[in-house]
């Protein structure tokens, strides 16, 4: 049986490369998808504690729930992507800085 | 005889005999255009009012209406008029004149641009002088007293752009100023001892002052009691006051200064007005005095009669000559009172009254002729100057008459008014001297040597003006001088005044004062009808006579020429006795003097701690505005400093890139964390 440890370095690598990739791309869409790595690493975390948690399945059921709602978030995403496209003509998050103080 | 009025009716009389003068002064400054017909009209009705009041009480009755005022502890004053014979034969005496006065300005002052304020002043004077001799009480007749002075300051400075009326103004108000503290000494005395300034109640029927007395040094009276000496220091104050109105020595520099005003003001002020004021307050106030205080103004009186006749000697200026007439025939007024014979004092202050104003605005007719050929062929000479004119009675034959006739009633001839009342006088005092015996002989030899320059001045002005040649020809080599009588404005004041020149309007036997019927009617003791009253006129009169011979050898013919130009007594006469020159040196020295301690000790002491105070206050000052600075401000713009500076750093974290904000929140995260894993 695979440890415990080795799961959480598995999603503890793909965090990290997920928050590089949102820290670091240029294009909205790769952050998007940099978010999606960290999601799904805290996925493998939570389906990792739930094997070795097996009195009510809890982390089955909120990776369920997580995956459910990171296709919602993605819809989402996606559609405020296409809205920033269409005012500022690219997807780049440094070109769009409005907020700004 | 049947009453016409009622004494209320005559009290409103009164009252319009006041108010008259009074509106036309405020009117005259609304309505310039009109001002000499409001004055002529206003003065036209108190005289009026004068002659009916006069005809209503003289010798009946005496009116006094009161209303209170001020009261004050147990002192009450209250604001009334009391009509006695005193009262309406000034009254009477003063509104004929200055009625004369008004209708003699017109022409007189036809020229001047300022004509309506002229009015206006004269219509104030009037309403002051007036109000003098009615009021009922000591206060009130002060504070008309003080108004008669303001008024007499605006007119004598009524030419205020000419530098020595203004310098002559100032003089004699100053100079009344100083009599009036005495006054106004006089009534605290006065009202502490009496507790009452009622001319009635103090002076009158069962009077205040004689049921008061002196006994063992001390003054008693019914409210209070003092040391005897204040009853002589009181008659002092009120004499002072006197003094100072009435221009007698040492304080009648004022008078002849006074000379700069307009020549009718003078006539006014010197006739029936002003200078009176101070002789009618002697006569109203006369029980109050004592022995002692009566002895120093027969002194003063005679003193000052004697000096003004001796610098009336020589003066070249006609007004100065006459000027000094009133301040001699002042002091023979002092002198009547002080001898207690004030019948004598009323009736000559009432026919010099008419004599003066007369001699005045004869010589302003004179002044104003020769202003106008002055004007007319643009000359430059004094026009007052006794020099310039001579044989002026083919030019004015009217005046001349009436100068003439002014002249012969001041120096006391027979027929004349002079006579009746300087005799009076006269006769007066060698009584006076006879009962008193030994060194007093000295007062009837100087009064009547006094009389003699009387004499011998007002004919030295007579033929230098009137006789003789015209000598301003000659001084300026022109030919077609020639002056003329002016309009009837003029005349008709000065032909009336000369008309009552006469001693008839004033005794049916003019020879005998008995039948003088203003002395009769203020007479307090019968004359013993002694030798003097024949010999006494005679005496004076026969050398009177003669000195008049002489002076028109001397001055009309040039029969004998008088060389004393360079003697003392000449000298001493011409420069007025050297009296303005001794206050001038003495006086304002001293006056300048502790002035000019005062100023440095102002300017160094009290300056000197107020700029040391300043000096303190400033440096003070200054510590706490480096302190606001630095440290105040210091800490509130640091702190401000600190929260921009705060501020600048937080807005870095604000770049608007969505990136920049992730990384922000990761190290919030991380230091969360951080701080939970360490604490």
């Amino acid at each position: 049986m695979i440890p415990l440890q080795h799961f959480l370095f598995i999603s503890a690598i793909l965090f990290c490369l997920g928050l590089f990739a949102v820290i670091t791309r240029k294009n909205a869409i790769q952050i998007l998808m940099g978010i999606e790595l960290m999601i799904n690493a805290s996925i493998l975390n939570l389906v990792a504690f739930s094997r070795f948690d097996k009195v009510d399945n809890t982390g089955q059921m909120f990776a369920l729930f997580i995956i459910v709602l990171a296709a919602a978030a993605v819809a989402v995403a996606l559609v405020i992507i296409m809205n920033l496209y269409k005012r500022v003509k690219s997807i780049d998050p440094n070109q769009s800085d409005t907020l700004r103080g | 005889m049947v009453q016409l009025f009622t004494p209320y009716q005559l009290f409103c009389l009164a009252l319009l005999a006041i108010t008259a003068p009074f509106l036309s002064f405020i009117l005259s400054l609304i309505f310039k255009k009109i001002a000499g017909a409001l004055g002529i009209l206003s003065i036209g009705i108190s005289f009026i009012s004068s002659l009916i009041l006069f005809l209503g009480i003289w010798k009946k009755q005496t009116l006094h209406f009161a209303f209170h005022w001020i009261e004050l502890g147990n002192v009450k004053i209250d604001v009334g008029i009391l009509l006695n014979d005193l009262s309406v034969i000034m009254l009477l005496l003063i509104s004929f004149i200055a009625l004369l006065v008004h209708i003699y300005s017109v022409e007189y002052m036809r020229k001047d641009g300022l004509k309506y304020r002229y009015f206006a002043y004269l219509s104030l004077f009037c309403f002051a002088m007036l109000s003098v001799v009615i009021a009922d009480n000591l206060f009130l007749l002060y504070a008309f007293w003080e108004l008669v002075g303001f008024s007499s300051y605006l007119l004598i400075g009524f030419w205020f752009s000419k530098e020595k009326a203004v310098q002559a103004n100032k003089k004699a108000f100053i100079m009344n100023r100083i009599g009036d503290v005495g006054f106004l000494i006089g009534l605290m005395v006065m009202l502490t001892q009496f507790h009452t300034l009622d001319l009635s109640a103090l002076f009158g029927s069962e009077n205040l002052i004689s049921s008061s007395f002196v006994k063992n040094g001390i003054w008693v009276t019914p409210f209070n009691t003092l040391p005897s000496y204040w009853l002589t220091i009181t008659g002092f104050c009120f004499f002072a006051g006197a003094m100072a109105k009435s221009a007698q020595f040492p304080l009648h520099t004022w008078l002849p200064d006074a000379m700069e005003g307009p020549t009718a003001v003078s006539s006014l002020i010197h006739a029936a007005t002003m200078v009176a004021a101070g002789v009618f307050l002697l006569l109203r106030i006369a029980p109050l005095f004592n022995e002692v205080v009566l002895t120093t103004m027969v002194c003063i009186g005679l003193f000052t009669a004697f000096m003004a006749a001796t610098i009336a000697l020589t003066q070249k200026d006609i007004k100065k000559v006459l000027a000094f007439s009133t301040i001699s025939q002042l002091g023979f007024m002092v002198v009547a009172v002080g001898v207690q014979d004030q019948a004598a004092a009323i009736f000559h202050l009432v026919t010099h009254a008419f004599f003066k104003c007369l001699l005045f605005l004869a010589a302003g007719i004179v002044i104003h002729e020769l202003h106008h050929l002055k004007e007319k062929h643009q000359l430059d000479f004094d026009e007052q100057d006794l020099n310039n004119m001579g044989g002026l009675r083919k030019q004015l034959p009217i005046t001349a008459l009436v100068f003439l006739l002014a002249a012969m009633a001041l120096s006391g001839l027979p027929f004349t008014s002079g006579y009746l009342s300087k005799d009076a006088i006269l006769v007066s005092i060698f009584e006076w001297a006879d009962l008193k015996g030994g060194v007093y002989w000295i007062f009837p030899l100087f009064i009547s040597i006094t009389s003699w320059l009387t004499t011998f001045y007002i004919f030295r002005v007579v033929f230098k003006v009137f006789f003789g040649e015209f000598r301003l020809p000659q001084l300026l080599s022109k030919s077609d001088l020639k002056i003329h009588e002016p309009s009837s404005w003029m005349r008709v004041p000065v032909v009336v005044l000369g008309v009552f020149c006469f001693g008839f309007f004033f005794a049916y036997n003019p020879f005998s004062l008995d039948s003088a019927w203003i002395y009769q009617g203020f007479i307090q003791q019968v004359h013993s009808e002694g030798f003097y009253h024949i010999l006494v006129p005679l005496y004076i009169n026969v050398l009177s006579l003669a000195l008049i011979f002489l002076t028109y050898q001397a001055y009309a013919n040039k029969k004998i020429i008088f060389n004393l130009e360079h003697t003392w007594f000449y000298q001493l006469s011409l420069n007025q006795w050297y009296f303005n020159d001794f206050y001038d040196v003495f006086l304002m020295k001293i006056v300048l003097f502790k002035a000019s301690v005062f100023n440095w000790f102002d300017h160094n002491i009290i300056d000197g701690f107020i700029h040391f105070l300043t000096d303190l206050v400033i440096w003070l000052s200054k510590i706490s505005d480096w302190l606001d600075k630095h440290a105040i401000d210091g800490l509130v713009n640091g702190a401000a400093a600190l929260v921009k500076r705060i501020g600048i750093w937080l807005r870095g974290m604000q770049s608007g890139k969505l990136q920049h904000y992730f990384i922000w929140m990761l190290l919030l995260f991380l230091s969360f964390m951080l701080f939970k894993i360490i604490v």
